[in-house]
């Protein structure tokens, strides 16, 4: 017993290690900084809860904490129904299977720099190629997806959602370990294709599909890329200032590494509370029948 | 295949190898030193074509003498990068930045005070155009020496000047000249005189126009009448033409460096543009008729005559550099009048020192170039606020402009908004940042 | 033997709608790749070129070509390619060894730090960047690779996770059996449960892969000299502040930047899948 645990020490020490060096250090640190004010040049010097006091009456930080939820509660759920929609399909043993598995990967590949442009080019009001395919299906005035405040965010969404790829690979697996004989006694009850989805697919997919959520929100919660690249400064009118791009403009652009430091520690406590709140939630849906 | 101790074994110790091996290659991949020559590092923003042009000025200085070797490198995100290296002890040389994030670095520390070399290199103040000067020594500290200047004036398509017309001379006949030549076709807009977001670079300074400010002395002027003034008259533009079909119309504009940008390809037939415009009709439209004015202002504002936008790309040394003497015999070799009027003229900028060659304007791609000399040179010309907190101002004044322009705030809302948001943050910088009696907390790690 | 059933037929139709959405940016990506670049700028662009510039991908990948000097493109590959396989060995040897240690082994305080463990998946990764950064300051390895592949070999959360599920799947009476036989805790680890372990071993490499080669932020903070530049930051070369970025090449670049993903991500999704499946993300 005691030689397992002198072993099991030294396997788990790269971790304990790592933990304590690129986690715990930099968390503790960060709470530090962020009763600190200090920029990349400049020492950090303590200014007690300023950081803190600054933010409460900073309007800006409320609106890119509503848009940060507005996107969380459209784009996790969105995308999650996609990718599960898009795994079941795929679960029907088509052929094909691998090639339509890479096609729904791969934007997830798609490198940000090219990414930022061909969805600038997509969306465009004008122009764009998903205008163009609306007008031609008779819709006489689309919206301008990039510069109308009420839709800027409705883009991201959307864009989110080709995202989904990640997300579907791991409910194919998923799918794929349902027992087929659940399936073949709901046949013989004579169940149809919605009662086995209601009654089988999705309880027997809810530890996955938990998991998938509760990733995505802790994802979404952190955007970041997409409009930080396809909207600087949040354009238009802020309606795409995220909680991440104004931490990220307030760390390197503005040089205020510590109220940053104070915004990332508010944003880990939102995604603690969240995330218990989810798993809280989830207890009476979720089936671990297999332990 | 089985996997067993030895296997493991072998894969460490190959792993091992190969892990000591890029550990050592990265010292030798940092700085090689050219045959014992000092190699200065020179980051610089531009990319491509821009780049290439003073990538011969560089070689220029390297075949001048035998002790200093530039090495330049287009580094995306220059600025940006600058800081994160000066932070990890291994800045460039030299750094290729913009006027606009002068003040704000040398705020931080993170620039050389060029004082003491510029003084022993014998370049001075009378040598430098007076407004470009005032850019490259942001509150009395010389910082920064210019590569290209730029100055502005209004572009106009002589297409839509009736035979014999006179340009606009008063914002009101800019106005006027708007009116009589837009083209509006079922709410579509398909031609517009003027458009004052266009190309939007500096939607944060309408205000010096009408004789405004957005910093005065130590205090923020953002919501001052003068630039209420200003942009109730940007308004004026978007209720024009209405505010969707403003909007609709601007997302078909096309890249500025394309034969889509709007003047180029027609649709706007004035854009206020700096002097490289002329390249740039030259490069996609060169049938393109045009004219070059300065830009008109206020009839009530005439005496502000000769006001427009200057700016400059800029060279600085950063904080803790390693060859300072050396980087700085570099941006002297850039400030010699041949070597300046070489990059200038290639680049299709106007110099920015006080004597100016006659080659340079006979020869010079731009044909208004003595223009844009004129008006840099004319004690009006204005700015981007020296000011440390600009990223924030800039930020807060492309929201009020884009709030306006969509009718959701009114031109006072806005800037008052605008003005009460940058207040505390303009004190807390003032407390923080430029008041260094605060003590210090122990530095991190 | 269908799990459920819909008319084969729709399904294709269906599948091939959604493929055709889901890679149109990639589509797109590649008729650009080998556009004239006047077409990539038209205010009414095609998705198709009026003549295919194949020659554009040579162009993009040689330095120094012709006007304009854009990336060295093969010492970018060679540095991509050489962070991306020293992550991937650093997670595969490190995460196995402690996913074992949390699977299969009992010790003191072992589930107060998984849940620990658990916990950090949700730091947001702003909170580390910035002592993150002072920390490799620190070490004076801000400007090498350090800061991308060290970390790897200290393992992570969601591996650590993965593999810890992975490995509870697998039972016990098999250690119990191997001990019994005089095998040593190492030697169960390497003789019986890594051989079972591939394909958990393979999900772990591929996410850690695909992340690593992509990965752009990273790169961005810590590499700062030109020549060890990787491919993702690289092709930020390739554009230019003022416009007049030669958007065709820059989606030739892209193109060959993500091939190899591409191809990794169409051999291995198989092993990918299985490993997911059985690996099983539950309680």
């Amino acid at each position: 017993m005691k030689s397992e645990a002198r072993i099991a020490y030294l396997f788990a020490m790269p971790w304990i290690l790592g933990f304590l060096t690129f986690l715990l250090y930099p968390v503790l640190a960060s709470f530090f900084y962020s009763f600190t004010d200090f920029s990349v040049l400049r020492p950090p010097r303590f200014i007690g809860i300023e950081n803190y006091k600054e933010m409460v009456q900073d309007e800006v930080f409320w609106m890119t904490i509503r848009n940060t939820f507005t996107y969380v509660v459209a784009a996790v759920p969105l995308s999650a129904t996609v990718a599960i929609l898009l795994a079941m399909l795929l679960n029907t043993k088509v052929k094909g299977l691998a090639f339509y598995r890479t096609l729904f990967y791969v934007p997830s590949l798609v490198p940000m720099v090219a990414l930022g442009i061909l969805w600038l080019w997509i969306f465009n009001g004008e122009h764009g190629l998903l205008n163009m395919s609306l007008e031609k299906l008779g819709m006489s005035k689309p919206p301008n997806w990039l510069g109308d405040p009420a839709w800027s965010k409705v883009t991201l969404v959307m864009i989110a959602m080709w995202g989904s790829g990640n997300a579907m690979v791991i409910y194919l697996a998923g799918l794929q370990d349902i027992p087929q004989s659940l399936y073949e006694a709901a046949d013989l009850d004579g169940a149809r294709l919605v009662a086995k989805t209601r009654h089988v697919t999705l309880p027997m997919l809810s530890p996955v599909i938990l998991f998938n959520v509760i990733m995505g929100m802790i994802g979404s919660l952190q955007v970041f890329a997409v409009p930080y690249v396809m909207f600087p400064n949040g354009a238009p009118a802020r309606s795409t200032y995220f909680f991440t791009t104004y931490l990220f403009d307030n760390a390197f652009r503005f040089q205020r590494m510590g109220y940053a430091s104070a915004m990332g520690w508010v944003l880990f406590l939102i995604t603690l509370t969240l995330t218990f709140v989810a798993l809280r939630m989830s207890e009476r849906q979720v089936h671990y029948d297999r332990s | 295949m089985p996997v067993n101790i030895r296997t493991i074994a072998i894969s460490a110790a190959a792993l091992g190898v190969l892990g000591y091996l890029v550990y050592r290659s990265e010292d030798a991949t940092t700085r090689k030193p050219v045959a014992n020559k000092v190699t200065v590092l020179y980051w610089e923003k531009w990319t491509g074509d821009e780049a290439q042009k003073m990538r011969r000025i560089v070689n220029n200085f390297n075949a001048s003498q035998d002790r200093i070797f530039v090495k330049m490198l287009s580094i995306s995100g220059v600025a940006d990068k600058t800081l994160l290296a000066a932070s990890g002890g291994n800045p460039p040389d030299v750094a290729g930045l913009w006027d606009t994030q002068m003040t704000q670095f040398k705020d931080a520390g993170a620039l050389t005070d060029l004082a003491p070399l510029a003084k022993e290199f014998g370049i001075k103040e009378e040598d430098y155009i007076p407004g470009y000067w005032k850019l490259m020594s942001p509150g009395g500290t010389l910082v920064a020496f210019p590569t290209t200047p730029a100055s502005t004036a209004l572009h106009i398509n002589k297409k839509f000047l009736k035979p014999g017309e006179e340009p606009p001379k008063t914002l009101e006949d800019l106005d006027a000249f708007t009116d009589r030549i837009s083209k509006v076709n079922n709410g579509k807009v398909e031609l517009a005189g003027f458009l004052p977001a266009e190309p939007g670079w500096w939607n944060w300074g309408w205000g010096y126009w009408f004789g405004g400010k957005l910093i005065d002395g130590d205090k923020l002027t953002v919501n001052s009448p003068e630039n209420i003034r200003a942009f109730e008259w940007v308004l004026s533009y978007s209720k024009r033409f209405g505010v969707r079909e403003t909007q609709n119309f601007q997302s078909g504009f096309g890249n500025f460096s394309s034969p889509q940008n709007p003047f180029m390809s027609e649709k706007v037939a004035s854009v206020m543009q700096g002097v490289w415009m002329a390249n740039f009709i030259d490069l996609y439209n060169k049938e393109l008729p045009w004219i070059a004015v300065p830009f008109p202002l206020p009839k009530d504002k005439q005496h502000l005559k000769g006001m427009n936008f200057i700016a400059m790309d800029t060279l600085v040394i950063p904080t803790g550099a390693k060859h300072k003497r050396e980087a700085f015999e570099f941006i002297a070799f850039v400030q010699r009048q041949d070597q300046m009027e070489l990059l200038c003229s290639t680049h299709g900028k106007n110099s920015p020192l006080v004597k100016v060659s006659e080659k340079f304007f006979n020869t010079h791609l731009n044909p208004y170039i003595r223009l844009f000399d004129e008006l840099a040179r004319s004690p009006n010309a204005a700015y981007i606020p020296q000011i440390g907190i600009w990223p924030q101002m800039d930020s807060e004044l492309k929201n009020a402009f884009t709030e306006i322009n969509l009718g959701t705030k009114t031109p006072k809302e806005a800037l008052d908004a605008a003005q009460a948001r940058l207040e505390p943050q303009w004190r807390r910088y003032q407390q923080q940042v430029m008041n260094k009696s605060i003590t210090t907390a122990e530095a991190q790690p | 033997m269908k799990a459920q059933k819909f008319s084969t037929a729709t399904v294709h139709i269906v599948l091939i709608v959604m493929s055709l959405i889901f890679v149109s940016p990639l589509l797109w990506m590649v008729t650009t790749a080998i556009k004239p670049i006047e077409e990539t700028m038209t205010a009414t662009p095609t998705l198709l070129p009026s003549k295919f510039l194949w020659d554009n991908f040579p162009k993009a990948v040689t330095y120094g070509s012709k006007e304009l000097g854009y990336i060295p493109f093969l010492l970018y590959a060679r540095n991509t390619l050489m962070v991306t396989l020293l992550c991937v060995a650093g997670s595969v040897c490190s995460n196995a060894v402690v996913a074992y240690a949390f699977a299969r082994l009992r010790w003191p305080g072992r589930d107060a730090f998984f849940a620990v463990t658990l916990a950090t998946m949700m730091v947001p990764f702003p909170v580390l960047m910035v002592p993150t950064f002072g920390l490799f300051k620190y070490l004076g390895w801000v400007g090498s690779f350090r800061p991308l592949w060290v970390p790897a070999f200290f393992g992570s959360a969601f591996s650590i996770f993965l593999l810890r599920q992975f490995f509870r799947t697998i039972p016990m009476e098999l250690s119990e059996a191997a001990k019994i036989d005089g095998c040593s805790e190492v030697r169960i680890f390497t003789d019986v449960l890594l051989p079972l372990a591939k394909p958990a071993l393979a999900v772990v490499a591929l996410f850690t892969f695909m992340g690593t080669w992509n990965d752009f932020m990273g790169p961005m903070i810590y590499l700062s000299d030109q020549e060890t530049f990787t491919l993702s930051l690289g092709l930020q070369a390739y554009q230019s502040q003022h416009g007049g970025t030669q958007w065709n090449l820059l989606m030739a670049a892209a193109t060959v930047v993500i091939l190899p993903v591409i191809v990794v991500f169409f051999f291995a999704q198989k092993m990918f899948i299985q490993g997911i499946a059985t690996s099983g993300l539950k309680g």
